[in-house]
């Protein structure tokens, strides 16, 4: 079973590869609601080969783009300690996302950005995803994402994934960054 | 894959180790050398093999070399070294970047008292009054007084025990067979009946209230709280949920111990639990013994307190190792779930009986052998110089050594010999702390050993043995020095 999953994905990425986007981060910080917010009904959820693990896949269309988007476990770090962690550190690096999105807790920034140094490390293009933004406000903080986006070197999109706020800003980003370029192989 | 100029910059001795690795590797990997040369110095086990299929062998005893010459000269582990740095630029940026807007208020009822619970100023009196209704009212006085006094004299006292006496002895023919079933400390009489009638009510109502404040909430923010003066009893906040455990039970919480993260952490708190925390059925009688005197509860009380901080003091200061950071989602606070609660406390209250009853029968076929053997005479007269140096009356040995087959059955027994007014108010504090610190009772001790091993089981046995006949000397003599009568 495993292996023949395994070679269906092949053949797949073999012929035309859609724009793969992987969403990572900490449990608890909203991925699965982001990932239901971009992928609406499509999804199918599998175990990943050899482990008791659920991955969820589903499809998002952003102006008539189709992109296959990826659920990751959570993981705190890029060394597994958990089954998780290592599922997820494998799709990182054997699914080869053309762009990861980093999804961040707004409220514990600090707590957050060891895991996106780690990822902005690896090379794959990051996209942080600045989550939870209403629950900061009423913590009495606020983030200044410009400011932010200079520092790390990569786009930062403030979002509230409960009521969808800043979801279109980063569809529309995700297709600038894969859909624009036809030159999809950045990372190969 | 090109790599990009780096975000965060590590000491300049990491960040050399980095380029040189980076140099020497050939293979074609799906992450960049950078991130895989620093996963190579923090010894990812699974990464090092993918570089093994890869890098020839003179290659891989380079990169071998240069990791151990940093690690001699860093002294700390690498691993912790490249954490520590990400923290550190994760903390500055995010200090950069962060503006407080408005004072942090909760907003909600629920976000409220999960905040006071948390505040210093506020979460220890909270703290105070949830030990007062929750586990001195509810599960003390109400379940352990109450409950089991209908259960325990009511049911099993006049109707139950008597029947089973009374068949067992007309079909039993030998008489020590007889006395195995239920006699005086029997496999029925002392097992069985403990086990039902006063120990399970006690518990039931211990785990309840665990349930509650399970699923309120309040527990991680008790963890929180206690945090801090935690670490210098060498745990964490995590430790909170097997010490509160061992107010129920300290057999289940010495196997819950397992939750925490080091063997130094399960040995310090398997400690405490074995010397000072007093178990739900023992807390009951002790308080019952003890209700009429409450400066002599007051003094039970804090030489507890003080006990169990010098001990865990102290064993922080001798074990090796240092307290481990403790991070923990704290959840909302919230009404807890009726079906919730029911459904964890049977599941407890299961696992207690498959686990704990099986204990008390061995326990009260243990008493039987000594008995019949004369091995529990020896053993009185054994600690009979003990008692008489504490200055106690000689009955008191009894106690002492049925106390170690049930922390709550020594205590009951001290009831006996003082409604018999053999015992002063003096004598009855000095006994309760002495059960209260003295050595586990049997399952507690055999669940110790199966989790810490042997050694280190006996360790604690020797421990708190001298601990609690030197604190019940130390006590004797105060009180006579002093001249206090506690009643």
């Amino acid at each position: 079973m495993a292996t023949e999953t395994k070679r269906q994905g092949r053949a797949q990425r073999g012929t035309r590869r859609k724009p793969t986007v992987l969403i990572a981060g900490n449990p608890n910080v909203g991925k699965s609601m982001l990932f239901h917010k971009l992928t609406g009904r499509y999804v199918t959820v599998s175990n990943y080969p050899g482990t008791t693990v659920e991955v969820l896949r589903g499809q998002m269309r952003w102006r008539g783009q189709e992109f296959e988007v990826i659920d990751a476990p959570g993981m705190y770090s890029l060394i597994p300690i958990t089954e998780e962690e290592r599922v997820a550190r494998r799709i990182l690096l054997h699914d080869k996302p053309d762009l990861v999105l980093h999804v961040i807790d707004a409220k514990n920034l600090a707590r957050m950005l060891p895991l996106t140094a780690q990822l902005i490390e690896m090379g794959i293009p990051v996209v942080v995803v600045l989550n939870m933004m209403d629950e900061l406000e009423r913590a009495g903080l606020s983030i200044q994402v410009e400011a932010l986006q200079q520092q790390l070197g990569v786009p930062v999109v403030p979002t509230v994934c409960l009521t969808g706020q800043g979801i279109n800003n980063l569809k529309e980003l995700i297709y600038e960054r894969l859909a624009a370029n036809p030159d999809l192989s950045a990372r190969d | 894959m090109s790599d990009l100029p780096p975000t965060l910059t590590y000491p300049p001795a990491i960040e050399h180790a980095i380029a040189q690795i980076s140099q020497l590797l050939r293979g074609d990997y799906p992450l960049s050398y950078r991130t895989l040369a620093l996963l190579l110095l923090q010894d990812d086990p699974e990464i090092w093999e993918e570089v093994q299929a890869q890098e020839s062998p003179a290659t891989l005893a380079q990169i071998r070399a240069l990791k151990e010459q940093l690690e001699r000269e860093g002294g700390m582990p690498l691993g912790w070294q490249i954490e520590q740095e990400r923290q550190r630029w994760s903390q500055q940026i995010a200090a950069q970047v962060t503006q407080i807007t408005s004072p942090p208020r909760p907003h909600t009822v629920a976000e409220w008292v999960g905040w006071l619970c948390m505040n210093p100023w506020t979460g220890f009196p909270i703290l105070a009054l949830v030990l007062y209704f929750g586990l001195y009212q509810f599960v003390g006085v109400f379940g352990a007084g109450t409950v089991v006094e209908l259960i325990e004299e009511g049911l099993f006292g006049a109707y139950i025990n008597p029947f089973v006496e009374r068949l067992v002895r007309a079909t039993v023919p030998w008489q020590p067979i007889q006395e195995l079933l239920v006699g005086e400390y029997g496999v029925w009489t002392l097992g069985v009946t403990y086990a039902v009638a006063l120990i399970l009510p006690i518990v039931t109502f211990f785990f309840l209230v665990f349930a509650i404040l399970e699923d309120t909430g309040y527990l991680p923010r008790l963890a929180m709280l206690v945090d801090r003066a935690f670490k210098g009893l060498g745990l964490n906040g995590r430790a909170v949920i097997p010490i509160v455990l061992g107010f129920g039970c300290d057999t289940m919480a010495t196997v819950v111990t397992r939750v925490l993260e080091t063997r130094r952490e399960r040995i310090i708190a398997t400690l405490l639990l074995t010397l000072t925390i007093p178990c739900s059925a023992q807390l009951g009688v002790v308080l019952a013994l003890l209700a009429s005197y409450p400066l002599g509860l007051a003094i039970w009380a804090g030489i507890l307190v003080v006990v169990f901080l010098l001990a865990g003091w102290l064993a922080a200061q001798i074990l090796p190792g240092r307290a481990m950071p403790f991070y923990m989602e704290i959840p909302p606070m919230r009404l807890p779930s009726l079906s919730n609660v029911l459904l964890k406390t049977v599941a407890r209250l299961q696992w207690y009986f498959l686990e704990v009853l099986p204990l008390f029968l061995i326990a009260s076929v243990l008493i039987w052998i000594g008995q019949l053997t004369g091995l529990f005479e020896l053993a009185l007269r054994v600690l009979q110089p003990l008692v008489q140096v504490l200055g106690l009356p000689a009955e008191t040995g009894v106690a002492f050594l049925f106390g170690f087959f049930r922390r709550d059955y020594g205590a009951a027994g001290l009831y006996d010999l003082h409604k018999r007014g053999l015992l002063s108010g003096n004598d009855l504090l000095i006994t309760a702390v002495i059960l209260t610190l003295f050595v586990p009772c049997v399952a507690q001790f055999l669940v110790t050993i199966k989790e810490r091993g042997w050694r280190t089981a006996l360790g604690m046995f020797v421990i708190a043995m001298s601990v609690a006949f030197g604190v019940g000397f130390v006590l004797s003599r105060a009180l006579t020095v002093l001249g206090v009568h506690i009643g």
